[in-house]
């Protein structure tokens, strides 16, 4: 077989796009797309959230189909109709989520699905001994001293990382896609991670790298394509560039966000404090005071540690250092039933998976949390129930028909009303938002954010993290910023645009 | 479902069918009921339906537990077992105690102890599971093996049958002419569908078994819920151990051997998820009901007990097809 056999004919990939068009019923998530990428680069591909990065690699790898244009591989037009037609094209990509099987060895996982075979005694079976030669010669190849034989569970995430890369170019590919590769690694690994892209540039490998590391492109990258509201905005190359253009790019002239007149808030005695938080691995020392009536802002790139913090203050997981006041009183270290008695309420940003029990009827949902006070002597009915359920459905505006239809039967931007009506039942003195407008229509994501808004000029403190910056400019009193499990500044959204916010979440305080 | 066809010509159609959505074990349970009345000899008589009510109570009594057990997304194989403990735990008190303290005294004692082993071997189960891991099918199959032995340890091996005069009217006896565990069988019904139905605690074992990330994330205690359900059903297995002893008058380790597969069966025939998160008191009533009714029909049809459980397999396997296919339908 030749797959482990190193290819020496540079695999040349040259990758053009023409007109690419992808539709999505009425959503343009890709319009009219023309690029060529060059052979034997590293091609940066970098857009906020929903420009159209994701559909682009989805199309390359086969997962999704054009809606029109042509995409060509070495000037022969493609037509991809499932992952397998791009890999015989040569191109193989390394998703975000790593797909390694972590209970088997690292050779085993390499060949996966296509396990060499030998003959025993007349029977078909596992040539583990060559499955290993073969795996070992594949990792020396690309400079790396791992031993094929280690269950991949017994590796760090970065050299699972390194591994699933080898995996891809087990396949010998001309083209390698490398989807935010460093999202989970520590800068040790990702220096490692950079060494095997030389060397695969070097062999001549076309890849397109995408992430949201400001400093990675410059250091690893040869061009940057930018992509925005999905049309092609332009490609620069690296040498020539600055963080200030790529963002200016990725942006454009981004209007000012509208927000809307809020009260002043008085910043004298806070109602939750946060001091030193530590959770080792997720976030480090993070201190910050809320106050009554404040919306407070976290931004962040995904993995900066936001949710982590959310979860560990309201007691869904454990912390390692540092203390949390409520109200002035200690809560270090209490359950999310004693938060919640405490007066928080925290609506989790997967509300598909851990916001809502699907199997119930909406009305219980709503009921979910604040069972105890509802219930006398403990017992409880749907009479008892109801008022709680018809107020929420009001005042949330919550589209759900009979209530006492499974909540899953409900549209997203419903199904999050009913995870908020659900903590606002229980009359929380502070509540979490994580993520309330992911996956919502326009009309519902505004609805939130007026109830947000309605209930802070209520007295109701809260924090509010979303992974588009606009929204936390426009929603928020004040913004934490966080990088790497850190908090590294402290903005006014008054007086801070989406470009300066942006270069902070990327770049931490350094720049 | 022969018989729903039957029944139905033209434009009446949908009715019945909707009918047989809703309530397709009541309606099977109904047509049983029928076939046996005309086709098993002596099924209708009073006293072949108080007997089947009366085995079918022994069952019951832990099935409407197991079902708060399995709705929380837990399950419970040691309750054959329980129920052999318990039986032998009352005999024994009786047997050592009653010379000292009296027949009655001593049972009510061996009673609070049986019920307080019970409800804690239940409830340790449930933290098991927190604290270690472990998960509940785990721990009950080693309660399922160990349980027995302990029974057989402390009666020695042999039935301990020294009970006070009138101990064997809880399991065999009658009031205003019905047997007495189905009163048992009855209020426990009433208990678990009101416990399940009207009080928070019934609320949240849905919600865990549901969902438990988002039960814990809304605050509730999902560990006590389980480890209270499962302490719960180790009580009720402790109340039919003991009725079971009485009616056969002995405390021995060989009691109720199976019976856990019946109790989980019914549970399952009555329409509750084993996934967790779904499942009624009332549909494991109709499940317990039609297990009973199957069995004692093929018994007077004089069906061979090997037939009898392939049968009941088919039957379990049957209804949770069925099941299915309404999930999809609905």
């Amino acid at each position: 077989m030749t797959y482990s056999q190193p290819r020496t004919d540079a695999a040349q990939g040259r990758l053009a796009f023409r007109s690419v068009t992808k539709r999505y019923g009425p959503t343009v998530a890709l319009s009219e797309f023309t690029h060529e990428f060059a052979p034997g680069r590293v091609h940066a591909l970098m857009g906020k959230n929903g420009s159209g990065k994701s559909t682009l690699i989805k199309l390359l790898a086969g997962v999704t189909e054009p809606t029109s244009g042509t995409i060509s591989v070495n000037g022969r037009d493609q037509a991809f109709t499932s992952p397998h037609d791009a890999f015989d094209a040569g191109i193989v990509t390394v998703h975000q989520e790593l797909s390694l099987v972590p209970e088997l060895s690292v050779g085993e996982n390499i060949f996966l699905g296509r396990l060499p075979h030998t003959r025993r005694a007349g029977f078909r079976v596992v040539d583990w001994k060559g499955l290993h030669r073969r795996a070992a010669e594949l990792l020396s190849d690309m400079g790396l001293t791992i031993d094929s034989r280690k269950p991949v569970s017994a590796l760090s995430v970065g050299q699972q990382q390194v591994v699933e890369i080898v995996k891809a170019m087990s396949f010998n590919p001309s083209i390698l896609l490398l989807d935010e590769p460093t999202s989970a690694l520590a800068s040790k690994e990702v220096k490692q991670l950079f060494a095997l892209i030389e060397r695969l540039r070097a062999r001549g490998v076309t890849m397109i790298y995408i992430t949201h590391r400001m400093s990675e492109l410059f250091e690893i990258a040869d061009t940057c394509t930018v992509i925005r509201d999905g049309h092609y905005i332009g490609a620069v190359e690296m040498r020539a560039t600055s963080p200030a253009e790529i963002v200016g790019m990725m942006f454009g002239d981004a209007a000012r966000t509208t927000r809307p007149p809020r009260q002043a808030i008085d910043r004298v005695k806070p109602l939750l404090e946060v001091r030193g938080l530590t959770r080792a691995g997720h976030f480090n020392d993070v201190s910050f005071d809320l106050y009554r009536g404040e919306i407070l802002g976290i931004a962040g790139l995904l993995g900066s540690g936001r949710t982590e913090l959310m979860r560990a203050i309201f007691g869904a997981d454990r912390i390692d250092a540092g203390t949390v006041h409520l109200e002035g009183r200690s809560m270090t270290g209490a359950t999310p039933s004693q938060m919640r008695a405490a007066g928080l309420g925290y609506t989790p940003e997967n509300r598909k998976e851990v916001g809502l029990v699907q199997s119930l009827p909406t009305a219980d949902n709503l009921c979910m949390a604040s069972l105890g006070p509802i219930a006398r002597n403990g017992l409880i009915s749907r009479r008892r129930e109801q008022p709680h359920v018809d107020r929420q459905i009001v005042d949330l505006h919550i589209k759900c028909g009979d209530p006492e239809l499974p909540v899953s039967s409900l549209s997203g931007g419903n199904q999050q009303k009913v995870v908020i009506g659900k903590w606002l039942n229980t009359a929380p003195s502070v509540m979490f938002f994580d993520e309330p407008s992911r996956g919502v229509d326009v009309q519902a994501k505004r609805q939130i954010f007026d109830i947000i808004w309605q209930k802070a000029s209520e007295g109701l403190s809260s924090i509010f993290v979303s992974t588009e910056l606009e929204e936390v400019l426009e929603v928020a009193d004040r913004i934490l910023v966080m990088h790497h499990g850190s908090v590294v500044a402290e903005v006014d959204p008054t007086r801070t645009d989406l470009t300066q916010l942006y270069g902070l979440c990327m770049e931490g305080a350094s720049k | 479902m022969t018989l729903v066809s039957q029944t139905t010509e033209g434009d009446g159609q949908n009715v019945p069918l909707r009918l047989l959505k809703t309530y397709p074990m009541e309606i099977i349970l109904a047509a049983l009921v029928l076939f046996l009345i005309l086709m098993a000899p002596g099924f209708a008589s009073t006293a072949n339906i108080l007997n089947v009510l009366r085995t079918v109570a022994m069952l019951g009594i832990i099935a409407f537990g197991m079902t708060a057990v399995i709705i929380s997304g837990e399950i419970d194989l040691s309750v054959g077992a329980g129920v052999a403990l318990a039986g032998c735990i009352v005999a024994w008190f009786a047997d050592a105690y009653t010379d000292a303290i009296g027949g009655w005294s001593a049972v009510i004692l061996g009673f609070a102890v049986a019920l307080t082993v019970g409800f804690s071997l239940g409830y340790l189960t449930g933290r098991f599971r927190q604290w270690f891991n472990v998960p509940t099918f785990i721990t009950t199959l080693a309660l399922f093996a160990a349980l027995r032995g302990v029974a057989n340890l402390i009666t020695g091996g042999f039935p301990l049958s020294t009970f006070p005069a009138g101990f064997d009217f809880l399991g065999g006896g009658y009031l205003f002419g019905i047997p007495f565990p189905v009163y048992i069988f009855a209020l426990t019904f009433a208990a678990m569908h009101f416990l399940m139905k009207y009080t928070s605690f019934g609320r949240e074992v849905y919600a865990v078994g549901g969902n438990m990330e988002a039960a814990r994330l809304s605050g509730i205690d999902i560990w006590k819920v389980k480890a209270l359900t499962l302490g719960l059903t180790g009580a009720l297995t402790a109340i039919s151990g003991t009725l079971i002893a009485s009616q056969i008058g002995a405390g021995t380790g060989t009691t109720a051997t199976g019976m856990e597969l019946d109790v989980i069966a019914a549970v399952i025939i009555g329409g509750t998820s084993l996934f967790g998160g779904k499942g009624r008191i009332w549909g494991t009533l109709i499940g317990v009901l039609f297990l009973g009714c199957i069995s004692n029909g093929m018994t007077l049809m004089n069906v061979s007990e090997y037939w009898q459980y392939v049968v009941r397999g088919g039957i379990i396997l049957g209804a949770v097809l069925l099941n299915q296919v309404l999930e999809r339908v609905r």
